[in-house]
């Protein structure tokens, strides 16, 4: 033990060396999956973090909110359908809004009344009671969107006001404003004053009694092949673009993830070659086999402990500022599944290593041969 | 150099892990850099493809389509500005098309745009209810002379061929003449249509010899508070998330690029250690420093060539087996041979981490030791 520390002193630049590649890619690796989080959040966080067991989009709208339009027909067949407790519109547009007197995108959310599309948590303030006023997604709460701000809508200059604020209730990456159904429609008429009464993009429905949230959008979705009742986790898992971050980002994580042992690996197989000869030697003398390998196996989990500490701090600043658009979060519960799993991967990569430290045969100490042979 | 050669030829074995290592290195790089190409190829087709200098959007718009409106007296302005050789009208609605053939569920994601200047690679404006399609529609069925039908009112249009580059945002394009366009966007989306004189925005054609940086800004000023003009290249730029994905993306491959470094230079340390009472001895016989260091960088530089041309045949394997409409991956022949110099750069560069260890071999030393 005394010698495995005493030579990683001795060859700091090459034991340096190996712990910078595996910081950089835990860095990387630790980055790019608060990226996928923070991604998938502002994607669809409005729609998880909203308070209807279902939505009813069109299919037209490929669950997309602004692109699903229920007409009256649809809307028929959905109050139709059995064991619906409670129904109300949703309507949602982007819009151009002046905030903190900048010019922002903004997507506003109309629902008709809490518990029926509203947001299901509030950091600050309440929900809407009057029309104007609305409850602004938390992150966006820096540029403009506060408690107490008053934001623009554009053209046609209708005021609103945040009342409250949401955590987590982006949509599609833009700071989103939950407001009543009826200033949702005022804010699409000054907006377009010419064009005609939007009808709502989705129904929120809140299932009846033991009735499943599941149960009650197969209901629906028996009812018309025109209407995609979901779920509010499959609404905001099935929202378009959502599957492609995950698939993009898990090929991404598997690569990342065997770069990690391979090079673990390779750098204590070499170094266990060159040390062929003192390692024999040390065994002719008295060392046990297990004693070496145990030498070894602290060298790993020193080099990737030290990797997994200096990716962590390099990653962890970047949580505390907005180094990128999205908001990104230290989640400990990553950081430690990450480091259990390139712990164990960069312990099980040293096995061939130790295997041929186990294969010294003393004997050779006297024969010039040894591991490397 | 020979001796370094001879070594890869007669003892591949020794570098093989870490070949190994720089192609799944390698593959990262490509897999991010195709991430990258194809989210933003999916994305700025339509804009990329258009024939013109300058987009013109209304001023509240903030440079999206939907949001835009251009009326015929704003048209006429920008008509009247000197350096303005030609305008035409542009717009779009997103919708879903039914498909003949697939399931009632089953949509194609498109995008509807009515144009007047048509853009390179398609033709002129078609008839009334006909469309160009982007082929990447062919994966959802579309078909030349198939009747599509466009969103919950179901209006018809007919493709009548099929046009290449032109996604936007991620959906299929047709390309209609305006009123098709018109048409279709009141029966689908009422609450968004246009008077039969307006547009979303301008396209603008520059007069020759016409500075575009200098006409965006005449056009700015003209109609000021009414519109904002952007050259074409800032017009992609502006697309939602075009900008944050490439610098996100390129810093991501950046450390990617700098961990090929460091690995090269782990490798080559290590062999450089194994190697130094050769290299003593080779200094003892006259090799000099400059040479060894060669024989080094040539060993990475055929390493790493070795793993981007591996890389580059696994990064087109995976290409072609992700399902079309899925990932959305473009992996090219430039995005290979760019990733490959990047790691070419890097390889050289984490050889310099054994230079010093080479210059400071002292054959003096090397001929004792061995003696």
């Amino acid at each position: 033990m005394f010698l495995a520390l005493k030579e990683m002193r001795r060859a700091w630049v090459r034991f340096g060396l190996l712990i910078a590649a595996i910081g950089l890619l835990v860095f990387l690796i630790l980055f790019q999956q608060a990226l996928q989080s923070g991604l998938v959040t502002s994607f669809v966080g409005a729609i998880r973090n909203q308070s209807a067991p279902v939505l009813v989009y069109s299919v037209d709208g490929q669950r997309v909110l602004q692109g699903s339009v229920i007409s009256p027909d649809l809307e028929q067949v959905v109050r139709a359908t059995p064991d619906i407790a409670d129904i109300g519109y949703i309507g949602q547009g982007t819009f151009t809004v002046i905030a903190a007197d900048e010019p922002a995108d903004a997507a506003i959310i109309g629902y008709e009344r809490e518990g029926v599309g509203s947001p299901r948590d509030l950091t600050a303030g309440r929900l809407p009671e009057q029309p104007g006023e609305a409850v602004a997604s938390e992150a966006d709460a820096d540029d403009g969107f506060d408690v107490g701000d008053t934001i623009m809508v554009e053209p046609g200059g209708l005021e609103l006001s945040v009342v409250g604020l949401a955590p987590d209730a982006q949509l599609s990456v833009t700071p989103t404003l939950f407001v009543g159904y009826d200033t949702y429609l005022a804010a699409v008429a000054a907006r377009n004053p010419g064009g005609g009464d939007p009808l709502p993009n989705a129904l929120a429905v809140v299932p009846a009694g033991s009735t499943t949230p599941a149960e009650l959008a197969a209901a629906i979705n028996a009812g018309s092949d025109d209407l995609d009742a979901l779920t509010r986790q499959q609404a905001a898992d099935e929202s378009p673009g959502v599957a492609q971050v995950r698939q993009s980002f898990q090929i991404i994580f598997v690569l990342y993830g065997l770069v990690v042992p391979l090079v673990t690996g390779l750098f204590f197989l070499i170094i266990t070659i060159q040390k062929a000869g003192s390692l024999t030697l040390l065994r002719a003398i008295g060392a046990p086999a297990r004693r070496l390998v145990n030498a070894l196996l602290v060298q790993v989990l020193i080099i990737v402990g030290l990797g997994l500490v200096l990716g962590t701090a390099l990653y962890y600043p970047l949580t505390l500022f907005d180094a990128t658009s999205l908001s990104l979060r230290f989640d400990i519960g990553v950081v430690l599944g990450w480091s259990a799993l390139l712990v164990a991967l960069g312990l099980a990569s040293s096995l061939l290593a130790a295997r041929r430290v186990l294969a010294i045969d003393p004997v050779e100490a006297s024969t010039g041969a040894g591991v490397g042979r | 150099m020979k001796l370094a050669l001879r070594e890869l030829r007669r003892r591949p074995g020794r570098f093989v892990t870490a070949t190994v290592i720089l192609t799944l290195v390698a593959v990262l790089v490509m897999f991010l850099g195709g991430l990258l190409d194809g989210l933003i190829r999916g994305s700025t087709g339509a804009l990329r493809a258009q024939d013109a200098d300058v987009i013109v959007y209304s001023e509240a718009a903030r440079t999206t389509f939907v949001r835009s409106r251009i009326d015929a007296e704003t048209r006429a302005a920008v008509d009247d500005i000197p350096g303005v050789a030609r305008t035409g009208g542009i717009g779009i609605v997103q919708l879903g098309a039914r498909v003949p053939g697939n399931g009632p569920r089953d949509l194609a994601a498109t995008a509807l745009f009515g144009y007047e200047l048509a853009p390179s690679g398609i033709p002129e404006t078609p008839g009334p209810s006909a469309v160009y399609a982007d082929d990447v529609l062919r994966a959802d069925g579309v078909e030349v002379g198939m009747e599509i039908l466009l969103g919950p009112a179901r209006s018809p249009v007919t493709v009548i061929g099929f046009v290449t580059d032109v996604s936007y945002s991620g959906q299929g394009s047709l390309w209609a003449e305006p009123g098709t366009w018109r048409a279709v966007m009141a029966a689908n989306r009422p609450d968004v249509r246009l008077p039969d004189d307006s547009f979303q925005a301008l396209v603008v054609q520059a007069a020759d010899g016409v500075d575009v940086d200098r006409l965006t800004t005449e056009i700015d000023d003209a109609l000021a508070g009414r519109v904002e003009s952007l050259s074409v290249t800032e017009a992609i730029d502006a697309i939602p998330g075009v900008r944050q994905q490439r610098s996100t993306f390129n810093q991501i491959i950046g450390v990617t690029i700098v961990i090929a470094a460091v690995v090269v230079a782990l490798f080559f340390a290590l062999l450089t250690v194994e190697r130094l009472a050769l290299y003593g001895v080779l200094k003892a016989l006259g090799a000099r420093s400059r040479t060894l260091f060669a024989g080094l960088v040539a060993q990475a530089v055929v390493v790493t060539t070795a793993a981007s041309i591996v890389a580059g045949g696994a990064a087109f394997g995976i290409d072609a087996l992700i399902p079309a409409g899925s990932i959305p991956l473009d992996i090219s022949a430039r995005r290979v041979i760019v990733s490959a110099a990047l790691l070419l750069v890097a390889a050289v560069v984490g050889c310099g981490f054994s230079l010093r260890r080479v210059l400071r071999v002292d054959p003096a030393a090397a001929i004792g030791t061995s003696s």
